[in-house]
């Protein structure tokens, strides 16, 4: 599989295990890249959102995908463009300093809330 | 299956000498509870409160809630896998002290929702706002992981839980409850002519701070299954999730399953309750698969002509909701779905992450999304200053008088959905 | 008494049909039998002091001009209130009913409300005022005022309306919050309970509405494929011959492309209202993508493109003349051997 993310702490811990497409930039810069992949035809493997931690509140993600490209699963793409869409309902409410003014302390723990999540889907798989 | 409530109403919480329950009054001695907490190593301190219904007390970040409860007769003991052994329960008689809940607060991680007031706006949507709560504060020792920071705080408030519902182990309940249900044969029996219902429990399971314990088992790590009824008010089902206070499912509401209790008054009347299905909620798409897959295979099974589907939490279980939804609808089993809605603070946004046609019969807690005022209280149990980290609040919304201008999303079981609360939207 | 402003078009205002359809706003002199039934119904309690109308092309393509000549002559006569319509099936009008509707509540903050058949495009606007369904013709206006006059009579008072399937508007979308009598678990008890014994049932939250075609088998060989270009996005031959309408479009055209290559801005242009016409006038390749499927066609990854591509205004056009449209030259697709249709949007 590929984990798609822009979570230092995922890479970190994945690194050499599995492979790793790191993207610099933000939570929907990580769909951005998803939707790009399952275009080309990655299967996707877990849900964009998961977790209950809004998408307005942690700047980061981790999504897993196929590494095979095969072709394009049209579930996948509706279910990312889906995605997008509550991403951007959260990204017009409030929380406009997210990730930016967010202290050190708080994007560690957000980093961690998503290792988690993302350990959950692919440590058994 | 026969398992009999007996409520003991308490009028009233205190500390005291001596931990008791007397005349409807709660009393507890605080070195009793301190010194339960304190058994675990991995934490280094806990502070005591109590907060009771109309006074002006906030209560923030809520992590668990629990009420306490102890098995007088029957198999087994509350909270199995947790205080007491792995051992069926769902039998016999349990006391409940009903009127007053167990909660845990703590700073796990920096951004968590999860407030309780006990009088004003918030109050209004906050089942917890009408309970005598007995409140832990507890801190970890220095560099305790936030895993293990979780499960302590979990633990303890099972321990605490289990120790005060013992003190009603002998007390002469005001109210008796009875709850029966049939298994498949018997029911089909006694009921031929009612419409076969069953109930799928959907328990959120993504991993730290998202999880649901089945018998001590992460439900992240079972296939969905089968559970009697009744184990569910013995504490068969207890809850790790401290993320999406509105909308995740406390222990206390597991305890109370209002689906459960519904649909166990209407069984040998107007329907035959057949069973409940647990299914969890994963990230991995293939595990969202397979769980409705099978919650549809169960349904099927065990020939349900209607299944009430209960969610929890927020954005991806949207899909398995909607997943279940379809594949027990196509096995020709009528479901009702219950929900919360994301529709943005004015409403007009789309309240769910996915959506099929089959989903015409759906119950909502209400749009999560909605701004609330939440005037100054008096006190302050618990760290206000996350208010402006969490899900729901943005920074500015605590304001400097200590009031708070949040979504409706930072309110404890505001939108449950499991149907606990009066709150609907259209 | 309370003072409501009607909107209505010329047809209802008596001053022509399509022919008057340019007409700008203007305050009528005497007060139509359409605004009089309005009055009529509130017995007393409020009336229409002034009815507008406009023409539904001019409304149509100076959208914003006209609203703000509207707005200004609501002003001038101190209306409390809007009512606009019914529309019933006419899709300008329902457009026009809509969106000024919307448009006054937004910018003039006072309450409005309209009313047409549930088909009419203009129920766009069902989230942003509030539309009361009708019957698709005006056969049905004393029902329709009926259903319209006493929701406009407890808006103009500043009263909340319960929810759309007690007061029989258009469910608007806008969800909001509400305590019922019952907790949830009852209330999912019960719905089932009716579900399972065939009863009528309102769900607390309908999905949204869905119009989902399920995908034909893919094309076996699509290089041996003869492919059609079909639009909503209005390309037509340059002075549009048929004079398809730039909205509500009441026809669509079928055009002949043999030997033709490329849309130029000398040769083709659009003819939908609904969109900045500048991209689309030079080069209608844009929408309609003749040049692409030409290279496609000699590179042989097409059999061929076929030698008529069909075209229609999908701006305010009635679903069910969409419908119809599609249901027609499809047949003649089949007859011609096509084996696949893009069809381009806006």
């Amino acid at each position: 599989m590929i984990i798609v993310t822009n979570n230092p702490d995922v890479k970190e811990k994945y690194e050499g295990i599995r492979q790793i497409e790191f993207v610099e930039g933000g939570y929907k810069d990580v769909l951005i890249r998803v939707r790009d992949l399952i275009f080309e035809g990655h299967e996707l493997l877990t849900h964009p959102l998961m977790g209950s931690v809004k998408p307005n509140e942690t700047p980061y993600r981790s999504i897993a995908v196929s590494r095979h490209a095969g072709k394009m699963d049209n579930d996948n793409a509706i279910m990312i463009a889906e995605c997008m869409q509550t991403f951007e309902k959260f990204a017009a409410m409030g929380r406009r300093d997210r990730g930016r003014n967010t202290p050190e302390w708080l994007l560690e723990d957000f980093r961690y809330i998503d290792l988690t999540l993302i350990s959950s889907a692919v440590d058994y798989h | 299956m026969k398992l009999e409530l007996g409520l003991i109403h308490v009028t009233d919480l205190q500390f005291g000498d001596v931990s008791k329950v007397e005349d409807h009054v709660v009393y507890i001695n605080q070195e009793d509870i301190k010194n339960l907490i304190l058994e675990d190593e991995t934490i280094e301190s806990v502070e005591l409160h109590i907060a009771k219904p109309g006074e002006s007390v906030r209560i923030t970040p809520v992590k668990d809630v629990v009420e306490p409860r102890v098995k007088v007769s029957g198999n087994g003991g509350v909270f199995p896998g947790w205080t007491h052994k792995v051992d069926r329960v769902g039998e016999g008689r349990t006391h409940v002290l009903k009127g007053m809940a167990c909660m845990t607060i703590g700073k796990i991680v920096g951004f968590q929702e999860g407030i309780i007031d006990m009088t004003g706006e918030g109050a209004k949507y906050t089942p917890f706002s009408q309970t005598l709560n007995f409140i832990m504060d507890i801190k970890p020792i220095e560099g305790l992981k936030q895993h293990d920071y979780e499960k302590a705080v979990r633990t303890a408030n099972l321990k605490v839980s289990t120790f005060i519902g013992e003190l009603a182990r002998n007390v002469e309940p005001d109210e008796i409850e009875v709850y029966e249900h049939d298994n498949v044969l018997e029911g089909m029996k006694k009921y031929p002519d009612l419409p076969r219902v069953g109930y799928v429990l959907m328990l959120q399971s993504q991993g730290l701070l998202h999880d649901t314990y089945v018998y001590g088992v992460d439900a992240k790590q079972s296939l969905t299954t089968i559970i009697g009824p009744t184990e569910l008010f013995d504490g068969a089902i207890v809850s790790g999730n401290c993320v999406s206070a509105c909308d995740k499912n406390p222990t206390y509401i597991h305890e109370n399953n209002p689906v459960i209790t519904e649909l166990l008054k209407e069984h040998g009347k107007t329907l035959n309750f057949v069973g409940v299905i647990i299914t969890n909620e994963n990230v991995y798409l293939a595990d969202k698969m397979r769980s409705s897959d099978w919650s549809a295979k169960l349904c099927e099974f065990l020939g349900l002509d209607g299944a009430v589907i209960s969610q929890e939490g927020f954005g991806n279980p949207d899909t398995d909701l909607i997943m279940n939804c379809r594949k027990i609808e196509a096995v020709g089993v009528k479901t009702v779905l219950i929900t919360d809605e994301y529709a943005g603070q004015d409403g007009a946004s789309q309240s769910l992450a996915d959506a099929t046609p089959e989903a015409d019969a759906v119950v909502t807690g209400g749009n999560a999304n909605v701004v609330i005022h939440l005037p100054k209280l008096d006190k302050v149990i618990g760290y206000t200053e996350y208010v402006d980290k969490i899900a729901g609040g943005w920074s500015g919304s605590l304001q400097p008088d200590g009031s708070i201008i949040a979504e409706l999303q930072v309110i404890t079981s505001a939108t449950n959905e499991q149907g606990f609360n009066k709150l609907s939207a259209r | 008494m309370i003072k409501i402003v009607h909107y209505i078009n010329q047809f209802y205002a008596g001053i022509g049909g399509e022919e008057m359809a340019h007409v700008g706003p203007c305050k009528m002199d005497v007060i139509p039998p359409v605004s009089k039934a309005f009055t009529a119904a509130w017995k007393g309690e409020a009336e229409v002091v002034a009815t507008i109308y406009c023409g539904d092309s001019y409304f149509a393509e100076q959208t914003d001009k006209a609203l703000a000549e509207i707005c200004e002559l609501i002003k001038s006569v101190g209306g409390e209130m809007l009512i606009c319509g019914p529309a019933f099936n006419a899709g300008r009008y329902g457009f026009a009913c809509g969106n000024v509707a919307a448009a006054v509540k937004a910018q003039m903050g006072i309450p409005t409300l309209t009313g047409m058949y549930e088909e009419n495009p203009g129920t766009d606007y069902k989230n942003k005022t509030i539309i009361v369904p009708t019957a698709n013709s005006a056969a049905g206006m004393r029902k329709a005022v009926a259903a319209m006059a006493p929701l406009a009579l407890k808006l103009a008072k500043g009263e909340e309306l319960g929810p759309y399937y007690e007061e029989g508007y258009m469910y608007t979308g806008i969800r909001k919050n509400m305590f019922e009598e019952e907790i949830g678990a009852k209330r999912a008890v019960k719905m089932m309970l009716k579900k399972l014994a065939g009863e009528p049932f309102i769900t607390e939250f309908p999905m949204p509405s869905f119009d989902r075609v399920a995908p034909n088998p893919a094309v076996k060989d699509i290089s041996k494929a003869t492919v059609a270009l079909c639009t909503s996005g209005g390309i037509v031959p340059k002075g549009n011959p048929d004079h398809i309408e730039s909205s509500s479009a009441s026809h669509y055209g079928k055009y002949d492309i043999e030997g033709v290559m490329d849309l130029t801005e000398e040769t083709y242009e659009t003819a939908h209202g609904g969109y900045d016409p500048v991209y689309a006038n030079q080069d209608a390749d844009r929408v309609l993508p003749v040049d692409i499927m030409r290279d496609l066609e000699k590179e042989g990854k097409i059999g061929k493109l076929h030698r008529y591509f069909y075209t229609t205004v999908g701006n305010g056009t009635a679903v069910a003349s969409a419908k119809k449209f599609a249901a027609e030259y499809s047949k003649e697709l089949v007859a011609d051997g096509v084996d696949a249709v893009i069809m381009t949007s806006t």
